[in-house]
């Protein structure tokens, strides 16, 4: 068969490879997040020293101060976007003093997640690729397995639970951040008074809002873990190896993360968004 | 490093193989993340602001905010994402191997300088593939928010059509492009330093990538708020 058709079993192959990548992905994903329970309960120690890493950051990045102050630095820049472009957007139209009501509403639903997640993705998902990585080249993953640890347990869902632990303080840090640097940027770069700012903001800023952005948060600390210890545990080719799985690990995750932030908000949100400007 | 590569930059010879080779290698990598990402980020932009314009009752306006969202923000925060997240990280793994399997040396040895033949290549393509993205970013997030407002929150499609160019103009444009091309520059300076300073085996490499990415997303956000208060401050 495969003498005689030979372009069209090639391409075959190819199409059943790729068939079977999903499904070896899935199953992957499937095993990491149901023996999650397993390895809280197992690996305690594990864990927890994942929590601490993860949350204060491994190797140079201790020296910037971590996740939490890359996650923090990274929306409070975004934070000052809002002033920045806000601001002059609504000085054109004159509604300046609703700048804090900008804050409130974009800041909340849609800058401080994808911010979030992207710097998580950068940072906790991209050490976790390179750490799995690394273990797999140097084979310390086989190493687990003869000594009958559940390596997929110890190294992937242990890290998944420890990044919907982290996630919490690292995005109150996101959320804070952004606020700040929102206000800051308006009421002393621009000039406008503080009690204007802080009355349109706090009208505008609804508690089933903030909530159901943690819950994106959430969900998207989930995607990041699962996609990055995926391509971790699975590199291979030696130390370009790592860097390439580290590379695609990123590119995934970004993308996932953002289309599953898309469909969480509509459903959360809905066609009407749930918003009332009149109060 | 980065004033060697730019007295490098105007150097001969110039290594032009490298540099399309780099440049395809860098659009190849993040052309499929540009178009995925592209079109979550401008719908999401374009639905929490058509949700603010249709309180309004001004959907008509769905287009300006389309346009402005996507040409001032969307369009370089994608770009930084893409160029730092797929361009950079490819090229630092690259390069990271390479000094790991001591390639560098071996070129020093030979008495070439990595820096011209390795470093500005790819430098300079990062900076073309950036600009050269970012235009599709601005073009896909414009279909991808006009699809939406149309099709799924009922805004008149000439209506959308004719508020684009409201707000948004030829100034806009031109500092996303600056934008981009800044981004591009200094994502390809970071991971070329980071490529080239690896040390440490697979795991060295492994975490040279991700402070790559780290350091990129960064120094280009940064960028991006300096940019968007100083482009203002001229276009106004």
């Amino acid at each position: 068969m495969a003498q005689r058709l030979p372009r069209l079993s090639r391409h075959a192959r190819g199409v059943v490879d790729s068939v079977e990548r999903v499904g070896g992905q899935a199953e992957f994903y499937a095993t990491t997040v149901t023996s999650i329970w397993f390895a809280i309960n197992r690996y305690k120690s594990e864990t927890i020293r994942l929590i601490a890493a993860m949350s204060l950051g491994t190797g140079a990045l201790i020296m910037v101060g971590g996740t939490t102050a890359i996650v923090g630095f990274l929306t409070l820049s975004t934070g000052a976007l809002v002033a920045v472009q806000g601001y002059n957007q609504f000085s054109d139209v004159g509604v300046e003093a609703l700048i804090g009501f900008a804050s409130a509403f974009f800041n909340v639903r849609l800058i401080a997640p994808l911010t979030a997640g992207i710097a998580m993705a950068a940072t906790i998902g991209a050490g976790a690729t390179a750490q799995i990585g690394a273990m797999r080249i140097n084979e310390e993953i086989d190493a687990l397995e003869v000594m009958g640890i559940r390596s997929v347990a110890y190294l992937a869902s242990t890290r998944v639970a420890a990044g919907v632990v982290v996630v919490v303080p690292v995005y109150c840090v996101a959320v804070m951040a952004s606020f700040f640097a929102a206000r800051f940027g308006t009421t002393f770069f621009y000039g406008q008074s503080t009690g204007v700012y802080d009355h349109y903001f706090y009208t505008f800023l609804s508690t089933t809002d903030l909530l159901s952005s943690f819950v994106l948060a959430l969900v998207m600390a989930v995607v990041i873990m699962l996609v990055h210890t995926f391509y971790g545990y699975n590199a291979s080719g030696g130390p370009a190896g790592v860097g390439e799985a580290v590379g695609r690990a990123v590119r995934t995750s970004m993308i996932s993360a953002s289309v599953v932030v898309l469909f969480v908000s509509l459903a959360i949100y809905g066609q009407t968004g749930h918003f009332n400007l009149a109060g | 490093m980065a004033l060697d590569t730019f007295i490098c930059m105007f150097q001969r010879p110039f290594a032009w193989r490298e540099y399309l080779l780099q440049t395809w290698f860098v659009a190849r990598v993040s052309l499929v993340p540009t178009l995925m990402l592209s079109i979550p980020f401008t719908v999401l932009t374009v639905f929490t602001f058509n949700v603010l314009l249709v309180e309004f009752g001004a959907a008509d306006f769905s287009g300006t905010g389309a346009s402005l969202g996507t040409v001032n923000q969307t369009g370089p925060i994608v770009t930084v994402l893409v160029v730092a997240g797929a361009g950079a990280t490819a090229m630092c793994a690259d390069l990271g191997a390479r000094t790991i399997r001591e390639e560098l040396d071996a070129l020093r040895v030979m008495g070439i300088n990595p820096i011209q033949t390795l470093v500005v290549p790819r430098v300079l393509a990062a900076t073309t593939v950036a600009l050269l993205l970012s235009s599709l970013v601005i073009l896909v997030g414009l279909f991808g928010g006009f699809f939406f407002s149309v099709y799924f929150q009922h805004v008149t499609p000439g209506a959308f059509v004719a508020g684009m160019t409201l707000i948004t103009g030829v100034g806009d444009v031109v500092i996303a492009l600056i934008k981009a091309t800044l981004f591009g520059l200094t994502a390809g300076l970071i991971a070329c330093y980071m490529g080239t300073s690896v040390g440490g085996g697979p795991a060295g490499v492994g975490n040279a990538v991700n402070e790559t990415v780290v350091f990129s997303f960064i120094a280009l956000f940064v960028i991006n708020v300096i940019i968007t208060a100083v482009g203002f401050q001229v276009t106004l």
